[in-house]
């Protein structure tokens, strides 16, 4: 019980005060997604995390411009260095350098988002020549996404924000004070966006290119109407196990010297992040390295 | 930061231990839940000589105090170290602040079944002394030690913190 660090609930849930009692006692925080599958809210436990001395350094830094722009940099060029890679590293070859270069001269984190946007446009565009028809995402939609394609990027980005958040609290870092987002605007954690920016390739993109080619995905995977599409039961229910079971994958970790697994790269992520903020040491935000 | 008063046992640990998991410690920096041999040494201090009940310093908490006034402190790992030693040296000298006449400090070790007495002496209070004094200088420092060898820091909850990229 004590190794269960989160739970992420996919269907509708009643849950009550015994349970909350329960799962606080074991620090096991709850994310619902919702009908749609993007994220709806969590029931986090208590933050007994957290650092003052952290929080503040974390604050002074994402006020410093410079110092978040260059964080924001890093993300930004590290988010499409991992989709470039999960992706065709020839074919978006020139969209990454392109994104490099109005990443070097970009004067605020806006300016940058613009970039990424571009870059992520391409990116879509090459990704929709390797899958079949009915899955092709035709450009980007969410809330409720368009099509077949679109309905499992956005439930496999809602799980991975679910699991950054659950990693993030285990920092001393407050989720709401963010460097390439903007901080406590919206209603949502902005850390946990800057730090899933890099993984959700490494989830969404890759499994879905994984599972096509294993032809693993059904169009009865799908509801699909004229304008909106979903994941069906089983459809959920299969690329909820396939992204659980991704999430448990371990690979070697290079510094640490032991296996890692992909659930832990969240967490020492934020870890290298939180040490950006105490120490100053230079933040490399996750790239794909296999 | 701190004062001599908030001194406890775990900082004197660290000290001897690795500066750098004292300075991040005393900044808040806590991943010992997560560490499983943080987990494990819990489980020794839960299953063994649960008839005697802690004694409460405020900042140290110490095992149990027997009837001769001798400090027991139980280990997970299997060998003494120095930490160890200068963990149980601190808390005597907390007692005898309080004006208890206590003896000395016994370190059980339930693994190899070791047990180790190391009375206390007037040396061994300056030394004590000089520990506190220690903890409130790496406290008030305002850079970061530096890492210890990356062998030094095996079983450390804190190495996920200092050894990622």
């Amino acid at each position: 019980m004590t190794d269960v660090r989160d739970i992420i609930a996919c269907a509708e849930t009643d849950i009550n005060t015994a349970v909350i009692a329960l799962l606080n006692r074991h620090r096991i925080n709850v994310h619902f997604l919702s009908y749609y599958g993007d994220y709806a809210g969590s029931l986090l436990t208590s933050a007994t995390s957290t650092s003052g001395e952290t929080v503040l350094a974390q604050a002074q830094l994402a006020k410093n411009t410079a110092a978040s722009l260059e964080i924001a940099h890093s993300i930004v060029d590290s988010c499409a260095f991992n989709v470039r890679r999960v992706i065709d590293r020839k074919l978006l070859t020139r969209p990454y350098s392109v994104l490099q270069n109005t990443l070097r001269t970009a004067e605020s984190a806006a300016h940058m988002m613009g970039a990424e946007g571009t870059f992520r446009r391409s990116a879509w565009e090459v990704l929709d020549t390797k899958l079949p028809d009915w899955l092709q995402l035709g450009g980007r939609s969410r809330r409720p996404p368009k099509n077949a394609g679109n309905a499992f990027i956005s439930y496999v980005n809602g799980i991975t924000y679910a699991r950054v958040l659950t990693a993030l609290r285990l920092t001393p870092l407050h989720t709401g004070i963010a460097f390439l987002h903007s901080s406590i605007e919206r209603q949502r954690h902005s850390l946990v966006l800057d730090i899933s920016e890099m993984f959700k390739p490494l989830f969404a993109e890759r499994l879905l290119l994984r599972m096509v080619s294993r032809n693993q995905l059904k169009e009865h995977h799908f509801d699909r109407d004229a304008n909106q599409a979903m994941l069906s039961d089983p459809g959920r229910k299969l690329v909820v196990q396939a992204t659980r079971d991704e999430f448990a994958f371990t690979i070697a970790h290079r510094s640490l010297g032991r296996p890692v697994a992909y659930d832990e790269l969240l967490y020492l992520d934020a870890l290298a992040l939180t040490r950006r903020c105490l120490e100053g040491t230079p933040y490399k935000p996750f790239r794909i390295w296999w | 930061m701190i004062t001599a008063q908030d001194v406890g046992g775990v900082h004197i640990k660290y000290l001897y231990h690795c500066r750098r998991q004292l300075w991040l410690y005393l900044r808040g920096i806590r991943p010992e839940s997560l560490n499983a041999s943080v987990q494990l040494g819990e489980a020794v201090h839960d299953t063994s000589y649960n008839r005697n009940s802690p004694v409460d310093l405020g900042a140290a908490r110490l095992d149990f105090l027997d009837g001769r006034h001798w400090v027991h402190e139980v280990k997970s790992s299997a060998r003494p170290t120095e930490a160890d030693e200068a963990q149980g040296r601190h808390y005597c000298h907390r007692l005898r602040n309080l004006g208890i006449d206590v003896k000395g400090a016994v370190l059980h070790y339930p693994k190899t079944r070791r047990i180790f007495r190391y009375p206390y002496t007037p040396e061994g209070a300056e030394l004590a002394e000089a520990d506190i004094a220690e903890v409130l200088t790496v406290a008030s420092s305002s850079a970061s030690p530096d890492r210890l060898s990356n062998s030094r820091c095996r079983g450390c909850s804190f190495t996920d913190y200092c050894w990622t990229e």
